[in-house]
C-alpha cells in the first residue's frame, strides 16, 4: 500500500515537474514569507524593551524598531500573497493537465475497458478525485511546508531568547498532537457509520425523486416521506456522534496549548525577576510559544488529507494509465472509401474466457447485400456488431474488409466507413444541429435539415422551442423515438458504404418505421447493410438472414428460403415469441 | 440563508446556548492578556514570585473552565445544525413530493437530487462552523477591543480605526468570491457532464471518428475552469496576507502610542503588553475567520440554492379557479390544447371527445404525436393550456388531487420498480391487500409463473430500478401494481411494448375478464387496439376519433397505419 502510494505520489510529481521553477519560487517565497512574519515579534519584543517607565522611553532607538515592523510586515504580506498565486497556479494547473490526460486516455480506451466499469465511478474518479489531488496533495504539501519552515524558525528564535524555557515548550507541544490522534482514532467508525447512512439516503433519494410520477400515481407520497424521515432520522443521529466527538479536538489542543502559556509565563516572569530575559523577550517569547503549536495542530489534518489524495491519485492514475486500444499496425491500410464486400471466416469470440459466445461464425457478404440478423435475446447479435466496428477484436479466424483483414486497415479509417444506429441511443449535451452532424465537421445547414427529413426528424424538431438551434441531452425529455430518429438522420447526413442498425428502430412507431424504411432503403441501395432487429417482419425482404442461437449461426438464407425450411426460423416467425 | 432560519426553530434555545458558551470561553481568554499584564507590573517588576505562581495557577484554571465551557458549546453546535438541516432536508423532500409535474420538469430531477444530498451536508457543516467559530470571532475582535478601551482610552483608537479596515476587507473579499465560486461549481459540472458523455456515448463517438473533438471540447472547458480558479484564488489570497499586514501595522503604531503614554507616565510597561497582546489575539482569531469564510461561503451558496428549491413558485400546485361548467359524461375532453412550458408549438390541440364508463378506449398515434401528453393531461398531470378535461361531469381541476389520483391506475412502457420486494411494489397498488388479492393481480397481469419461479416468490427482492427482472417483466409487475390499484379508470401506456403477442392477447383477455374498470389503452400496434370501443388516432397532435370500422373509412393516417401493419405482420384480428 505504501510503496502504491509512493509511487502515486512519484506520478503527482512528475506532473508538478512541469512547473518546478514555480514551485521552487513558491517554497523560496513561502520560507521568506514565513521567516519575515516570525521576525516581527522579536522587533516588537525589542521595542517594548525601550518602553521602560516614565521618562525613561528610548525614542532614538524605538523609532528605527517601528519603522522597520511596519515595512517587514508589508513585505511579508506582499510574497505570502505571491506565494499563494503561484501555489494555486501549480495546484489548477496540474489538475487541469490530469484530467486532460484523463479525458484523452477515456476516448483511446478499449470500449471493453468501458464497457466493464461503471460511467459513474470513472467520472469521480477524473473529477472529485482530482479535485482531491489539488486540495489535499499541493495545497497540503504547501501548509506542511510553511508548518515546518515555521516550527524550525520558531525553534531556532526561541532558543536564542532563552534555552531555558524552549524545552517546556518542545517538550508539551507533542501532548496536543496525541490527543488530536487518540480522538480520531475513535471517530472513525462513527464517520464511517454515517457516511453508509448517507448512502442509503442519497440511493432512496435518488429512486424516488427520479420516479416522482409513478409514486404521486399511487398517491404514495405520504409514505415516501414516511420513510424519508426514518432514514433522516438516523443519518441525524450518526452525524450528531461524528460531528461533536470529532470537535471535541480543537479545545483539548487549545487546552494544551493554554497550559503551555501558562507554563511559559511562569518560567519566564521567574527568570525576568532573576533578570536572565527581559520583559520584551518574555513576550516575544509568548507568542512564539502559541506559534509552535499552530503547525503541530495542523499536521494530523494535512496527513489526513495528504493519504486520502495519495488513494485518490492511485485511483485517478489507474486510469491515465490504463492500457489503449492497440494502436494502428505499423504500414496499416487507409481504406478510403470502401466498397463493401465483407467476409467473416472462422470467427470465435467470448467477452469472458469461461463462457463461450461466437464459435466458428462465417460469412460472405458482397457490397450492396442486406444482410439480417435474427434470434433471440442473448444470442450473439450486438456481438457481431461489435466485432465488424472493431469494438472488441475476435479471439480467433478474421474478418475482412474489401479483402483486407480489419487489423490490418488503420481503425479510423475503417469505422469511417461504417454508419451506425444502435437500440440504445445517445444524445449529446448540444444543439439538435450538433447532434446530428456528429459525424462531420464542415456541412451545412441545409444539408443537416435535409438528413433531419428523410429520417422523418424535421418535423418533431421544428416544434423545439429552438429549432434546429435547441440544446438537446440525455434528460431533455425527448422520447425514445424521437431520439432513434435523431440517430437516424446522422446516418442520413453520413452516407457511408457500410451501415449497420442494430434495433435502430425498436422505439418507433410502425407507421414512422415504414416511412424511414423507405428512406433506408435508397439509401442502402449499392451499400451492405447489417440490420439487427426485433421485429421479425422488418427483415423479411433482406439478401441473407442469419439465424442465430447461443453464439451459432444455425440456419442462413432468405425469407422463403428459410420458411421452407420448416425449422428454427419458421418457429420464431411464427411465434414471434421472444 | 437567512430565509433558512426559520428551520432552527425548535433548536433556538441551542442554537444560543451554543455562541454563547463559545462567548463565555472567550471572555476567559479576553481575561489572559491582563493577568499577564498583572505578572508584569506587580510580578516581575517588583520581584514578587509568590504573586507569579498564584497567578500562573490561575490561568490554568482559566484554561480548564475554558476547555468545559468550548465542549459544551461543541455540543450544543453540532446539535444545531444536525437538527436543523434533519428538518431542513425533511422540508426539501416534502417539496420535492409535492412540485407539480411541471414544476418537476422545469427543475429537473438530477439538480434537485444534488440539493437534497451534498448541498444539504455542505449546509449542515457551514451553520455548524457558523455556531462555533464565525460568531465567536467576532466576539473575540470586540471584547479585545473593548477590554483594550478599559486599559487605555486613548490608545484604544487603534484599534476601533483597524477592526473596521479588516471587517471590510474581509467582506470585500467574500462578496466578490462568493459569486465566482458559484460560477466555478457550474463549470466543474460542465466537466462531469462531458466526461460522462464521454463514457456513455463511446460506441456512437468512435463509430463517427470524435474522439478528438471530444477531447478538444473537454479540455476548452478545462482551461475555462482553471482560468476562473485562478482568478477566484488570486482575490482569496489576498485575505490571510491583508488581515496580517493590517494588524503589523496597528502593532506598531500601538507600540510608538504606547511609548509615549509612559514616557508620559500616563500607562504601565504592563498595559502596553495587554494592549499587544489583544492585538494578537485579534490577528489569530482573524485568520481563522478567513479561513473559515472559503467553506462557510461555500455553503452560503448551497443554502442558496436550497432556498431556491424551497421557495419554487409552482403555478399549476395553487388552486386553479373552480370551473362552474359540467358535462353530461363519464369523461369529457372539451376543445384541450396543451403545450409544455417553453414550447411554443402544442403537443395536443383542440381535442374533444366523451367517454363512457366502462368503455375500452384506444389511442393510437406515431412518435411524438401527443398520446402520452393525452394522458397526463387525462390524469391531471398536467393542466391543459386551454379547453377542460371533465372526469364524472366535473372538470379535472376542481377535484382534490389525491381523491382524483385514486381513480386512475396508470402502467408506462417505462415501468418504473422500486427496491423491495415484489410483494412491496404491489402493496404500493394498494397498502393493505391481502396475499390472495397480490396473486390474483400477479395473475391476471401474466406475472404469475415468473414470480413463482423465483425462490422466495412475492417476496423475492427487486432491486433498484427492478434491474433483475427483464424488461418484459417489469411491465408486467407493473401492470398488476395497476390492477391490484382497482381504480375506476386503468391507462396502459404502451404498457405492453415488450411483450409477445400471445402474452399481450391473454393479459387483454384476463384484464375483460376480472376487471371492469374503463381502460384506456396506448399502444403503437394497431392490433392491440382494434377492438376498442373508441379510437384516438394522434397525428402532429391532432385527434381523429371513431371506432375501427369508422376509422378505417374516414381516417387517412388510421388506414394507413392498419394496413402496414396488417401487411407487414400477417396480423388478422379477427
Amino acid at each position: 500500500m505504501l510503496k502504491n502510494n509512493n509511487s502515486s505520489f512519484g506520478k503527482v510529481l512528475r506532473y508538478i515537474g512541469k512547473y518546478k521553477y514555480l514551485l521552487i519560487t513558491s517554497l523560496i517565497l513561502s520560507a521568506s514569507g514565513v521567516l519575515l512574519a516570525l521576525y516581527i515579534p522579536v522587533l516588537a519584543g525589542r521595542a517594548i524593551d525601550f518602553i521602560i517607565g516614565e521618562g525613561k522611553v528610548d525614542f532614538s532607538r524605538l523609532t528605527p524598531v517601528i519603522i522597520r515592523i511596519a515595512v517587514i510586515a508589508i513585505a511579508s504580506a506582499v510574497i505570502q500573497w505571491i506565494a499563494n498565486t503561484i501555489n494555486n497556479r501549480i495546484a489548477f494547473n496540474t489538475v487541469r493537465d490530469l484530467r486532460n490526460d484523463a479525458v484523452k486516455k477515456v476516448n483511446i480506451l478499449p470500449v471493453a475497458y468501458l464497457d466493464s466499469r461503471s460511467s459513474g465511478d470513472i467520472v469521480s474518479r477524473i473529477i472529485a478525485d482530482a479535485d482531491q489531488i489539488s486540495d489535499g496533495l499541493i495545497m497540503g504539501f504547501s501548509q506542511l511546508f510553511s508548518g515546518i519552515v515555521t516550527v524550525v524558525i520558531t525553534y531556532v528564535l526561541m532558543l536564542r531568547i532563552s534555552p531555558k524555557i524552549t524545552p517546556v515548550v518542545v517538550i508539551l507541544t507533542p501532548m496536543s498532537i496525541l490527543i488530536a490522534k487518540f480522538i480520531a482514532k475513535n471517530t472513525h467508525n462513527m464517520f464511517k457509520l454515517q457516511s453508509s447512512e448517507r448512502g442509503t439516503q442519497t440511493a432512496f433519494i435518488d429512486e424516488t425523486v427520479t420516479n416522482r410520477k409513478i409514486i404521486s400515481s399511487y398517491n404514495g407520497e405520504t409514505d415516501a416521506i414516511k420513510t424519508f424521515d426514518e432514514i433522516n432520522d438516523r443519518v441525524a443521529g450518526y452525524s450528531l456522534r461524528a460531528i461533536f466527538f470529532s470537535s471535541i479536538t480543537n479545545p483539548s489542543t487549545r487546552f494544551v496549548n493554554n497550559t503551555i502559556y501558562a507554563a511559559v509565563a511562569f518560567m519566564g516572569a521567574l527568570l525576568a525577576i532573576g533578570g536572565s530575559i527581559t520583559v520584551g523577550g518574555l513576550t516575544c517569547f509568548l507568542s512564539y510559544a502559541g506559534q509552535f503549536a499552530k503547525p503541530f495542530n495542523e499536521i494530523s489534518g494535512v496527513i489526513a488529507e495528504f493519504q486520502n489524495a495519495l488513494a485518490c491519485a492511485e485511483r485517478l492514475f489507474e486510469i491515465i494509465e490504463a492500457e489503449p486500444e492497440a494502436p494502428d499496425k505499423a504500414g496499416a491500410l487507409e481504406l478510403g472509401r470502401a466498397e463493401g464486400n465483407i467476409s467473416i471466416s472462422n470467427v470465435c469470440f467470448s467477452y469472458t474466457k469461461d463462457r463461450k459466445l461466437i464459435e466458428d461464425l462465417n460469412l460472405t457478404a458482397e457490397k450492396g447485400t442486406k444482410i439480417a440478423i435474427v434470434g433471440p435475446t442473448g444470442c450473439g447479435k450486438t456481438t457481431v456488431i461489435n466485432l465488424l466496428m472493431r469494438f472488441y477484436d475476435v479471439d480467433s479466424g478474421s474478418i475482412s474488409v474489401d479483402l483486407t483483414d480489419i487489423r490490418d486497415i488503420k481503425l479510423k479509417s475503417l469505422r469511417k466507413n461504417y454508419g451506425m444506429v444502435l437500440q440504445e441511443t445517445w444524445i449529446k449535451t448540444g444543439t439538435v444541429k450538433e447532434n446530428i452532424a456528429m459525424g462531420l465537421p464542415e456541412v451545412s445547414f441545409e444539408q443537416i435539415k435535409e438528413a433531419a427529413v428523410s429520417a422523418h426528424a424535421h418535423s418533431f424538431i421544428k416544434k423545439l422551442p429552438e429549432g434546429y438551434d435547441t440544446v438537446i441531452s440525455e434528460e431533455y425529455g425527448l422520447s425514445q423515438g424521437q431520439k432513434q430518429l435523431i440517430c437516424i438522420a446522422r446516418i442520413m447526413l453520413l452516407m457511408p458504404s457500410i451501415l449497420i442498425l442494430d434495433e435502430a428502430t425498436s422505439s418507433i412507431d410502425v407507421r414512422t418505421e415504414l416511412k424511414i424504411r423507405a428512406a433506408f432503403d435508397r439509401i442502402v441501395k449499392g451499400r451492405t447493410s447489417f440490420i439487427v432487429a426485433h421485429r421479425l417482419s422488418t427483415i423479411k425482404n433482406s439478401d441473407i438472414i442469419l439465424v442465430m442461437n447461443n453464439g451459432k449461426i444455425i440456419e442462413q438464407g432468405n425469407h422463403s428460403e428459410l420458411m421452407a425450411k420448416h425449422g428454427f426460423y419458421e418457429k420464431l416467425y411464427n411465434s414471434r415469441n421472444y | 440563508m437567512t430565509k433558512l432560519l426559520k428551520y432552527m426553530k425548535g433548536n433556538r434555545i441551542i442554537a444560543v446556548l451554543a455562541p454563547l458558551f463559545k462567548m463565555l470561553e472567550a471572555t476567559l481568554e479576553l481575561i489572559v492578556p491582563l493577568i499577564i499584564a498583572e505578572i508584569v507590573d506587580s510580578g516581575i517588576i517588583p520581584k514578587n514570585k509568590d504573586y507569579v505562581i498564584k497567578l500562573s495557577i490561575q490561568l490554568i484554571i482559566l484554561g480548564a473552565v475554558g476547555l468545559i465551557f468550548s465542549i459544551t458549546a461543541q455540543y450544543f453546535a453540532a446539535k444545531a445544525a444536525v437538527s436543523t438541516v434533519k428538518k431542513l432536508r425533511h422540508a426539501a423532500y416534502e417539496k420535492v413530493t409535492s412540485l407539480s409535474f411541471s414544476g418537476l420538469d422545469k427543475a429537473g430531477t438530477s439538480t434537485l437530487i444534488t440539493r437534497l444530498t451534498s448541498d444539504m451536508d455542505s449546509v449542515q457543516n457551514g451553520i455548524n462552523l457558523t455556531l462555533r467559530i464565525l460568531l465567536r470571532s467576532p466576539f473575540v475582535v470586540l471584547g479585545a477591543c473593548i477590554m483594550a478601551f478599559r486599559v487605555d482610552r486613548h490608545t484604544s483608537l487603534i484599534f476601533f480605526i483597524a477592526v473596521p479596515v479588516l471587517s471590510l476587507i474581509i467582506f470585500a473579499v467574500m462578496a466578490v468570491t462568493i459569486p465566482l465560486y458559484k460560477k466555478i461549481r457550474e463549470t466543474v459540472d460542465k466537466s462531469l457532464l462531458l466526461v460522462r458523455e464521454n463514457i456513455t456515448g463511446v460506441r456512437v463517438i468512435r463509430a463517427f471518428c470524435s474522439e478528438e473533438k471530444a477531447v478538444e471540447e473537454f479540455k476548452e472547458n478545462n482551461d475555462i475552469l482553471t482560468g476562473i480558479q485562478l482568478f477566484t484564488g488570486r482575490i482569496s489570497a489576498l485575505l490571510n496576507p491583508m488581515t496580517c499586514v493590517i494588524v503589523n501595522l496597528a502593532i506598531a503604531a500601538l507600540i510608538y502610542t504606547g511609548a509615549v503614554r509612559v514616557n508620559k507616565g500616563l500607562l504601565t510597561t504592563g498595559a502596553v503588553i495587554a494592549l499587544y497582546n489583544y492585538l494578537s489575539q485579534i490577528l489569530v482569531e482573524l485568520i481563522k475567520l478567513a479561513n473559515l469564510i472559503v467553506t462557510v461561503t461555500k455553503s452560503f451558496a448551497c443554502g442558496k440554492r436550497i432556498n431556491a428549491l424551497l421557495e419554487m413558485q409552482d403555478e399549476e400546485n395553487e388552486a386553479a379557479p373552480a370551473d362552474d361548467e359540467k358535462s353530461n359524461s363519464y369523461i369529457e375532453f372539451k376543445n384541450v390544447s396543451f403545450s409544455y412550458s417553453g414550447n411554443s408549438e402544442n403537443s395536443v390541440s383542440d381535442i374533444s371527445f366523451t367517454v363512457n364508463k366502462g368503455d375500452r378506449i384506444g389511442i393510437i398515434g406515431s412518435t411524438g404525436s401527443g398520446k402520452t401528453t393525452l394522458i397526463n393531461l387525462l390524469c391531471g398531470y398536467y393542466r391543459p393550456t386551454r379547453g377542460t378535461v371533465f372526469f364524472k361531469g366535473i372538470p379535472l381541476q376542481n377535484y382534490d388531487e389525491k381523491e382524483l389520483r385514486n381513480c386512475f391506475a396508470l402502467a408506462e412502457q417505462k415501468a418504473v420498480i422500486f427496491k423491495g420486494t415484489v410483494k412491496s411494489n404491489l402493496l404500493l397498488g394498494k397498502k393493505n391487500a391481502s396475499d390472495e388479492e397480490i396473486i390474483k393481480a400477479l395473475e391476471i397481469a401474466q406475472a404469475a409463473d415468473f414470480v413463482n419461479e423465483k425462490e422466495n416468490g412475492t417476496d423475492s427482492i427487486t432491486e433498484q430500478s427492478g434491474r433483475n427482472f427483464s424488461g418484459g417483466q417489469r411491465q408486467r409487475l407493473s401492470i398488476a401494481r395497476a390492477v391490484i390499484k382497482n381504480a375506476e379508470v386503468l391507462i396502459l401506456d404502451d404498457a405492453f411494448s415488450a411483450l409477445d403477442y400471445a402474452t399481450e392477447a391473454q393479459l387483454k383477455k384476463e384484464l375483460d375478464k376480472h376487471c371492469d374498470a374503463t381502460q384506456f389503452i396506448v399502444s403503437q400496434r394497431a392490433g392491440s387496439i382494434v377492438n376498442c370501443d373508441k379510437i384516438i388516432v394522434l397525428e402532429d397532435g391532432l385527434a381523429e376519433i371513431g371506432t375501427h370500422d369508422e376509422l378505417l373509412k374516414k381516417s387517412s393516417v388510421y388506414k394507413e397505419i392498419y394496413c402496414a401493419q396488417f401487411e407487414q405482420e400477417d396480423v388478422v384480428n379477427a
